[in-house]
């Protein structure tokens, strides 16, 4: 019998501490993707990369981890780049951009790959992305005599901490310009900088993250964590601390259907996730229904509402 | 355990738990290691290998497994490097491809180093992938490497068997109709051991769907040799073959199994299509008789 959280903690535990450090470095930086309408930048990204994957292929002659990873993280910076510049040069909105980016980028990498590479397996599922299940099976980072964690686990919790250092480092510029860009120009701080630095820093998040759990779960987490929180609050701040309990509950709610249903655990965390929004929306209704009702107790004529 | 008294010494050596990726290596491990382990393996019926997803089951017995058998030549994909560096922390970890010679790999045409990982189709290639098998089970369970070797033995028999019995299932065709067209290129060993000029579709990866130039070249290929039928695969999907099938105007002679095997039990023509002896058995007698 599989025991998630006593006899087999040491590898399912691993697993879920993984999904928690991507889920909330993911969630973290979903909430400005939220708020800027690009909340499928992750999709997007996971399309672009593979350009990206077939030039270093080229370069290194090599489908190794190091290659691939760089390959893919210039590839991401390059789409959120063009995205940027199509979405502020043109007229078109940023979904629009987006989709032109990510679209035209893989169909760059699927040319590369027939003219080049057609003799050689190259795309993103085998070469760049992860299995969040096979972390545990990672080598062991020891520092200092002390045995951090799997290799891939030690680096998402240091790309989670750069996420929290920086979003503490800039949080009132990220603040207004999330919200107001012209009173962000008007005090002094640069948008399309701080822009460009946003996407530079979710390249990084994205690409590591589907290197060491796959693409699924980087995509939704960018999502869901910030959708669910902006079902309960508006203030960013408590979005944040939403965002990591989502992270938190999703990952251990994951690996136990993952482990009861015996399927894929990234999907599972995915679901669970899914749940989790689907049960705070429904708070939500019920709360507006029950404040009509209230509301409802002296009934004013239907002719007297202004509209 | 020791029995005292009675002078014999009983081992009550728990079984060897093996793991293995794809059917094929798994069938490979288990005709070695024969009833000294239990070989389980992950990628089930129909799987392809480069689109597998782990299940929640699948990391426990890898992390439980005392020996772990994978097919090497990056057929796992990013899976192979996990292997790899497990190996490298001390687990017994073997790529059953690795004691092959480096010559004796196809190179598919680019010179790019990265050879063709679908050798099973050869089976007295694959039977050169027993030694490997042989020593990691050994150097796991000692006390039974002489049975391992005679196991080891063995399967290379029955495997040089299977290949004799290929070869003369296939001299009934006349070389010109030895072509073999399928979806992607999975059987350059085949057709290297058997004679077959092989056309695949697609190229190795999957990633790319077929180019209209490519499939109007094959269709002009496949009038011009008339070759009688093509062939759909089993891990692949059937579409754009079926299309040039009807523009070809050919029939599709069957669904091969290239990538993984078919479901345990299922039964065809009196041998077992969830073995890698069924499967490979399968798809020489469609292939000759679709061609013949």
């Amino acid at each position: 019998m599989v025991d998630p959280w006593t006899v087999d903690l040491s590898l399912y535990g691993w697993i879920a501490l993984m999904g928690f450090l991507v889920a909330t470095a993911c969630g973290l930086v979903g909430n400005y993707l939220i708020l800027r309408r690009m909340a499928l930048m992750g999709d997007a990204v996971s399309h672009s990369v593979l350009p990206g994957l077939v030039i270093a292929f080229l370069f290194s002659s090599s489908r190794g981890t190091g290659a691939m990873f760089l390959g893919a993280l210039a590839a991401g910076i390059a789409a959120t780049v063009l995205i940027e510049a199509i979405h502020r040069k043109t007229r078109v909105k940023q979904d629009a951009a987006m989709g032109i980016a990510f679209s035209t980028l893989f169909a760059i990498g699927v040319l590369l790959v027939s003219l080049y590479s057609e003799h050689v397996d190259l795309d993103a599922d085998c070469v760049l992305y992860g299995e969040i299940a096979f972390v545990p099976l990672e080598p062991m980072v020891t520092w200092l005599g002390v045995t951090l964690g799997p290799v891939s686990l030690v680096r998402m919790a240091a790309v989670l901490l750069v996420v929290v250092g920086l979003i503490f480092a800039f949080y009132k510029e990220l603040l207004v310009a999330s919200f107001d860009e012209a009173l962000a120009r008007a005090t002094g701080i640069n948008p399309t900088w701080l822009h460009y630095g946003l996407m530079s820093v979710l390249s990084v998040v994205i690409v590591s993250a589907f290197e060491s759990v796959g693409a699924i779960l980087v995509i939704a987490m960018l999502i869901l964590p910030g959708a669910t929180a902006s079902l309960m609050t508006d203030r960013l701040g408590v979005m944040h601390a939403i965002a990591v309990g989502h992270a938190a509950v999703s990952a251990w709610l994951g690996v136990s259907l993952g482990v009861w249903l015996d399927c894929s655990i990234g999907a599972a965390m995915v679901v669970a996730g899914a749940a989790i929004f689907t049960l705070v929306w429904a708070g939500a209704v019920l709360r507006r229904w029950q404040r009509r009702m209230g509301h409802d107790v002296e009934p004013v004529p239907a002719t007297s509402v202004p509209r | 355990m020791l029995t005292a008294g009675t002078g014999v010494f009983i081992v009550a050596a728990e079984p060897l738990r093996v793991v293995a990726t794809t059917g094929m290596v798994g069938d490979l491990a288990a005709r070695v290691a024969g009833d000294r382990a239990e070989v389980e393996y992950l990628m089930g019926p129909g799987v392809d290998p480069h689109l597998y997803k782990a299940t929640a089951s699948d990391v426990r017995k890898l992390q439980r497994a005392d020996v772990i058998f994978y097919n090497g030549l990056f057929l796992e994909g990013k899976m192979q490097s996990i292997l790899e560096r497990m190996g490298q922390g001390g687990r017994a970890v073997a790529a059953v491809t690795s004691g092959i010679e480096h010559d004796r790999l196809l190179d598919p045409g680019d010179g790019s180093g990265h050879p063709d990982p679908h050798l099973w189709f050869d089976p007295a290639l694959w039977a050169e992938c027993i030694p490997v098998v042989v020593e990691t089970l050994s150097t796991a369970a000692p006390e039974s490497a002489d049975y391992f070797a005679e196991q080891g033995k063995r399967a290379a028999a029955d495997l040089t068997a299977l290949h004799a019995w290929a070869q003369a299932t296939i001299a009934v065709l006349p070389p010109q109709k030895r072509v073999l067209v399928t979806s992607h290129d999975a059987y350059g060993y085949f057709g290297e051991a058997y004679g077959f000029k092989v056309v695949g579709l697609q190229g190795i990866s999957t990633v790319s769907e077929a180019a209209l130039a490519d499939m109007a070249r094959l269709v002009d290929f496949i009038k011009a040799n008339e070759v009688k039928a093509i062939f759909v695969e089993s891990s692949v999907p059937h579409a754009t073959i079926e299309r040039i099938a009807a523009d070809a105007g050919v029939e599709i002679g069957g669904e091969l199994f290239s990538d993984a095997m078919g479901a345990p039990g299922q039964m065809e023509n009196g041998y077992d299509l969830g073995t890698y002896d069924g499967m490979v058995r399968h798809n020489v007698t469609m292939i000759v008789e679709a061609l013949q």
